[in-house]
């Protein structure tokens, strides 16, 4: 199988959950493909996705939903993009000011991340009834996993994300910032920017995303279309490497951590980095102890492959939000941006791999495990805060 | 001077002041008036909400740019054209950018005898976009709300044996004595119908 390109740019943004992508550097991993990549830090996500569009990058860490809405024109560009490959589930968490936490706390009944938001919305309401200025929350970018888990997690408290409290967004690393300069109460985003506010005494983390969507879906491997068609026998030799990267972290997850830090990939001391991943970050009111698994899972229960169904309920968050019509295929969007069917091709040889594309989200409270091609394959529980359910719509193409 | 009155507002990002300075001079030159020259992190959301600029223009590279699509994404903070430069955009990067259909411009390197083309096209630009956008948008609420009346209708009439005038006129009653929208008593109605039947 011939390269059709062998010198590769991949962009990054510094967060922990761009491991995969260092790891298969620094480990050699994309060497032994035939690669020689460049990692390139950026500084917004806006700035991935224009450079991918325009060619500069070649693939990158991307926001999913960001693929989705570039795929549609939202934002001013429109390119058709792609993905074949996760780089991860979870890795979100919701921190709150110390102030704010402190307020919470005298209305808390318990530790649950449901009761979190119900104490949440009596301050807010309250704010309302005194004529106060609403709270101000940031996410990191209008199309991503952070904005739809934080609107999520509200509205299961019945407050309404669009007219209680104002959302802005930050870059990740400038969150921690703003909420030392009071400019934010509260931010959702992924590590180790909540392990560093609360490292710096700055704030609690109140919430993983993994409390609101068990194992969702993050970042993933992105690049456009066009690319893709261009270079599809390169495009394989990257998730093979990235999928090596993931196995790796999988089994020596504080050497990769160490790899991040002494790359200088993302500038925080190593033990913030570590924090999450030793059970050491205090989380919810009650400030317990959480498992590793709800802040990173990099290739275990299938975390790598691109689940149409998740596509989906990402479109319907979007279409619920109002930044999409309602009359959008959902289907036939989620099947031309997530290729399921590529990373079917690119690893089917090797292991076993789920019989459908899709799965109804939302079911299971423990790992389960789903008929493969070559047996049964093991996924993680995937409830939804409050319950919901979600069934994948099927494409009628 | 007329003229002075009507010039354009423009508020600057840029990390960099030496080129800031420059790109300052350059739209001063072509009577801009810059209202604010601001680095990365200085509460961008903020500042545009207090100044109300009629353009904004941003290094591509700045970690602001995150914030300004958030912005732009909203209805309730007026949209506004943005510009943005980078010093490594070749002509073919542009040129793929604009069909890709890019709202702003990316400019490479600061020229500034170019300054004033590309405001003025960028502004023209986002304007007959910002239309279309807005056309469209009505076009398919209206649909919407179309739809959602005419369900609403089909159920009192089945539900409640209504005849359609009947209906109807049992509908607009009740978004007069509510205040409400014809389409957000329909909403309502089928709310309702939902819950009984569930």
């Amino acid at each position: 199988m011939t390269l059709e390109k062998t010198t590769l740019r991949l962009g990054y943004i510094p967060l922990t959950d761009c491991l995969p992508l260092v790891v298969a550097q620094e480990q050699g991993f994309f060497a032994a493909h035939g690669l020689t990549v460049e990692l390139c830090c950026e500084a917004s996500w806006a700035n991935i996705r224009d450079k991918l569009i325009v060619g500069h990058l070649d693939g990158a860490q991307v926001l999913a939903p960001m693929l989705l809405a570039a795929s549609l024109g939202l934002g001013g560009l429109r390119k058709p993009m792609l993905t074949a490959f996760s780089l991860g589930l979870n890795g979100n968490g919701i921190t709150v000011s110390n102030r704010l936490f402190a307020e919470l706390r005298q209305h808390s009944v318990s530790d649950s991340a449901l009761d979190a938001a119900q104490a949440l919305a009596t301050v807010v309401h309250s704010r309302t009834a005194n004529d106060q200025d609403p709270l101000v929350i940031a996410t990191v970018f209008p199309f991503s996993s952070h904005n739809y888990l934080l609107r999520y997690w509200l509205s299961a408290a019945g407050i309404d994300p669009t007219r209680d409290i104002k959302l802005v967004a930050l870059p990740p690393q400038q969150m921690v910032d703003n909420l030392r300069l009071e400019h934010i109460d509260a931010f959702c985003v992924g590590e180790p920017w909540n392990s560093c506010a609360v490292a710096m005494g700055l704030g609690r983390c109140l919430v993983t995303g993994y409390e609101i969507w068990q194992n969702g879906p993050e970042k993933v491997f992105g690049v456009t279309e066009q690319w893709h068609e261009e270079n599809p026998n390169t495009h394989a030799a990257v998730l093979r490497a990235l999928d090596q990267a993931a196995a790796w972290i999988e089994n020596n997850l504080s050497a990769a951590l160490q790899l991040l830090d002494r790359g200088h990939y993302v500038e925080v001391p190593l033990e913030w980095l570590a924090q999450p991943l030793t059970g050491d970050l205090r989380v919810g009111l009650a400030q317990n102890r959480r498992d590793a698994e709800s802040f990173h899972v990099f290739h275990r229960y299938m975390a790598n492959f691109p689940w149409r169904s998740q596509a989906q309920w990402f479109l319907q968050q979007m279409q619920r939000w109002r930044q999409i019509p309602a009359d959008t295929d959902i289907a036939a969007v989620a099947a031309r941006v997530y290729r399921a069917d590529f990373y079917r091709d690119v690893f089917e040889s090797t292991r076993s791999l789920p019989l459908l594309d899709m799965k109804p989200e939302g079911e299971h409270e423990s790992a389960w495990t789903m008929a493969g091609t070559k047996g049964d394959v093991t996924i993680g529980p995937d409830r939804f805060i409050g319950g919901a359910i979600f069934q994948p719509l099927q494409s009628d193409s | 001077m007329t003229a002075k009155s009507k010039a354009l507002t423009v508020m600057l990002v840029d990390d960099q002041p030496a080129r800031a300075a420059l790109l300052e001079q350059a739209l001063l030159d072509h009577s801009y008036k810059v209202i604010a020259r601001l680095s990365s992190a200085e509460g961008l959301a903020g500042q545009v909400a207090r100044l109300q600029p009629d353009v904004i223009i941003i290094d591509i590279e700045s970690p602001d740019r995150d914030t300004l699509e958030h912005m732009t994404s909203l209805h309730r903070d007026n949209p506004r054209p943005v510009v943005m430069f980078s010093e490594e955009g070749d002509t073919k990067a542009i040129e793929r950018a604009m069909r890709a259909g890019v709202s702003a411009y990316i400019v490479d390197g600061l020229n500034p005898a170019r300054v004033k083309t590309i405001v003025d096209v960028a502004v023209a630009r986002f304007r007959e976009y910002q239309a279309l956008r807005r056309e469209l948008e009505e076009t398919r609420t209206q649909l919407a709300d179309r739809k959602q009346i005419d369900r609403a209708k089909g159920l009192l009439m089945k539900q409640r044996g209504l005849d359609e005038q009947q209906a109807y006129n049992a509908m607009r009653k009740m978004a007069m004595d509510r205040g409400q929208r014809l389409a957000e008593v329909a909403g309502n109605i089928i709310a309702v119908f939902e819950l009984l039947d569930n």
